[in-house]
């Protein structure tokens, strides 16, 4: 069975950070958007508030997926 | 050319509807019947002769039941096991149906975005209730990560609600995402192969050959990281912070 090597197990741990990262932005931004149309109308602000609390929870994802690797 | 992403497309078989909703049956509903006549064929195959010594098909689901066993074991640890048979449920569909996709002419169930979501939403569910029923309000605390001084609350909070709502969000994506991607590189290249002719067809239809090498790999590699996740996650909801998670800064 493939997925027990080593390489494709290496692998799978790769591919995760990318998608990772990206679906904390998306959802950061939303987010922010939501907040900006439907509750408070407040300009744009809430959109760059949400993509940058985003960024921050997608680093947050991929740093914790990381720390998994060092265990044994 | 023909367009890659006609494939995708789905076209009712039957038409049916149930009080109002619609449960016509096509191509994707079939195969998924068909994923799961396969899967527990071949299991209650492999399982009904229990012999010490076991036969080809015996030991390849022993083989199997070991690897889940131990991927459980590894990120959720002794408590996980009673997860054991939706986890085992969950990776042979996804890898069954991830497989299925490759034979030309099939189709792959995990390329409708609408599967993977379910399939994300209901782990993320399930991954809330356990941690509710086992921790109470107590796992609101899942929000503060362990050592968190109290001037960072305000921040961290809204960044740790962002990464929560973005797991389910990320599970289903990546599953689409490969799964379509790999046979929209296919669609395209065997197009290329039908319009180059005898004269250079040839060399994008060695493309094909080995992307489809290459797909077998992914195959595997997407419906373990699947599984893997959805047992981060549910162990994270047994013991918040994960299994382990809070002795990684030592």
């Amino acid at each position: 069975m493939p997925s027990t090597d080593p390489l494709y197990a290496g692998l799978g741990q790769a591919v995760r950070i990318g998608t990772e990262l990206l679906a904390a932005l998306i959802v950061g931004g939303g987010l922010g958007w939501a907040a900006d149309t439907y509750l408070f109308a407040s300009g744009p602000w809430g959109l760059v508030v949400g993509l940058i609390l985003g960024a921050a929870a997608g680093v947050r994802s991929a740093y914790r997926a990381a720390q998994r690797w060092s265990k044994p | 050319m023909e367009n890659p992403l006609h494939p995708f497309e789905l076209h009712n078989y039957v038409q049916l509807s149930l009080f109002g909703i619609d449960i016509s049956l096509n191509k994707a509903v079939l195969l998924m019947w068909l994923i799961i006549a396969m899967v527990a064929g071949l299991l209650i195959a492999a399982g009904s002769s229990r012999r010490l010594v076991p036969t080809k098909l015996q030991s390849v689901a022993e083989l199997l039941v070991d690897f889940i066993r131990g991927m459980i074991l590894d990120t959720m640890g002794k408590d996980g096991l009673k997860f054991f048979p939706f986890i085992a449920t969950l990776f042979l569909f996804i890898l069954f149906s991830n497989l299925l996709g490759l034979i030309p002419g099939s189709y792959t169930v995990t390329s409708q975005i609408i599967v993977t979501a379910v399939f994300a939403i209901t782990v993320y569910a399930m991954s809330l209730v356990v941690g509710f029923v086992r921790h109470g309000v107590k796992f609101f605390g899942i929000l503060v990560p362990p050592g968190t001084p109290a001037w960072l609350l305000p921040l961290m909070m809204p960044i740790e609600l962002i990464s929560q709502l973005a797991r389910p969000i990320s599970l289903a994506v990546r599953l689409f995402a490969n799964m379509t991607a790999g046979h929209v590189i296919l669609g395209v290249l065997f197009g290329l192969a039908i319009a180059g002719g005898a004269l250079i067809g040839w060399l994008p239809f060695a493309f094909t050959i080995a992307m489809n090498a290459l797909e077998v790999g992914i195959a595997f590699i997407q419906a373990y990281i699947f599984t893997v996740l959805t047992c981060v996650y549910l162990g994270d909801a047994i013991s918040l912070h994960g299994h382990g998670d809070a002795h990684a800064h030592s």
